[in-house]
């Protein structure tokens, strides 16, 4: 008895050869904790998996140039035990330790949560606060973008046909940042990150409740008003709550978040 | 669709087969090698129901595929306990009575492997978040809670 539908598996030896076996029909597989879910929902039925979990040159981690550089095939749990990663960003392992379940963090990647682009997302989220950049590969080059323009929508990201994430590049910072989640389920109903910048400017990334995560600039820390952005923030109601219970739990886990960070300053 | 050679560890036994790209771990484990200590519920990767070790790190075998165990070693729940003893934290389950109808059991135990491995003495707050995407529908958490608790202090005390 098999619950998934037929497919072949390859596994390309090298990110060229990745390349030239991908299309819309038959999509890029790492770590599969999104990908054959979908697909045993029917949602998906490629004809091919293009394995690229053992493209070593997609599993590291790494420092170029000023940035730290994750590979897109890095799973949830490497990214957390990474020392680099700590001392570049140290709220990133925080985040990341509490995503999904163990099994999930084991061998889900970030790319994979990346391109994948579920609404509810911590890592996005937090990668939106850090304003860490995305690269993509295709048979024409390589192009770089920010996550935030990366995540485009509910499961929709600016990735074209034939491109694969094969890294995310984060830029160092010791500023104060603090990330919050409200979770009774799976996924969080909201999580907020709160980014307190050298100039004294504040950054809040609301994300989860509505389609993709929201960022919000203030000039200075006294400038936020969490009802404000709890209003105006995109909701979009579903079984983590309705949009009044979103706003209402918005706007407290923004208290919750902005004490701490005032409590880190 | 073309059948992928696949040589893996299985409970330290060398097996190689030939298996659908589409077969998930848990079918290997179960309808290819007779494993039915592993069990299946959500398919969704919630419930921790199927937890198997690949390379020591916890999976849930339900949404992995058996390719992917090719080249790597699988524990199960069959291979936690040796020369006919009971793994010391299955003991430490039975007597702390950590389970009712026992259809979960096999994937905290697995869970649990995988924790004081990673772990090897947690706090009470360490084991409830490794254990958090484990369910139980019996309602045993504060006895599975207690019997890991024990699990780590009878290890620490039979390693010399």
């Amino acid at each position: 008895m098999s619950v998934l539908p037929s497919f072949e598996h390859l596994r390309p030896a090298d990110l060229h050869e990745a390349l030239d076996a991908i299309s819309f029909d038959d999509p890029v597989y790492a770590g599969g904790t999104e990908l054959l879910l979908a697909m045993r929902s029917g949602l998906l039925r490629p004809s091919s998996l293009i394995d690229i979990k053992r493209i070593p040159e997609l599993d590291r981690i790494g420092q170029e140039d000023d940035d730290v550089v994750i590979g897109g095939t890095v799973s949830h749990a490497a990214a957390t035990a990474d020392p680099v990663v700590l001392s570049a960003a140290p709220v990133l392992p925080k985040v990341l330790a509490h995503v999904g379940n163990p099994r999930v963090r084991a061998f889900g990647t970030l790319g994979g949560n990346l391109c994948f682009a579920e609404p509810k997302s911590d890592v996005a989220t937090i990668l939106i606060s850090l304003s860490a950049d995305v690269e993509l590969a295709s048979k024409n080059g390589r192009r770089r973008l920010p996550v935030e323009d990366f995540i485009i929508g509910p499961y929709t990201t600016a990735r074209n046909e034939g491109e694969i994430l094969v890294s995310i590049l984060i830029p160092p910072t010791a500023d104060p940042m603090v990330y919050e989640k409200f979770q009774t389920m799976e996924r969080p109903t909201v999580g907020v990150a709160a980014r307190l910048l050298e100039d004294g400017s504040l950054r809040v990334v609301v994300g989860a409740v509505g389609g993709a995560p929201e960022p919000f600039d203030f000039s200075s820390v006294h400038e936020v008003n969490s009802g404000h952005i709890a209003d105006r923030v995109e909701v979009i109601p579903d079984l983590t709550g309705s949009e009044r219970y979103k706003r209402h739990v918005t706007r407290v886990v923004l208290g919750r978040t902005l004490a701490q960070l005032e409590g880190l300053a | 669709m073309n059948p992928v050679g696949v040589v893996t560890q299985v409970n330290g036994r060398e097996i190689a087969r030939s298996v659908p790209a589409r077969m998930t771990l848990v079918e290997f484990l179960r309808d290819e090698l007779g494993l039915t200590g592993t069990k299946v519920s959500c398919e969704l990767q919630v419930c921790g129901v199927c937890t198997v070790l690949v390379d020591r790190k916890p999976v849930s075998s339900c949404a992995f595929l058996a390719v992917d165990i090719d080249g790597r070693e699988v524990t199960t729940i069959e291979g936690v306990a040796s020369d006919g003893k009971l793994h010391p934290i299955q003991q430490a389950f039975i007597d702390h009575f950590a389970l009712q109808c026992g259809f979960c059991t096999p994937g905290f135990v697995m869970m649990a492997v995988a924790l004081l491995e990673e772990v090897p003495q947690p706090t009470p707050e360490q084991v409830v978040s490794y254990l958090e995407g484990n369910i139980c529908r019996c309602t045993g958490y504060r006895s599975i809670l207690e019997a890991v608790l024990d699990a780590a202090d009878r290890l620490e005390r039979a390693s010399p």
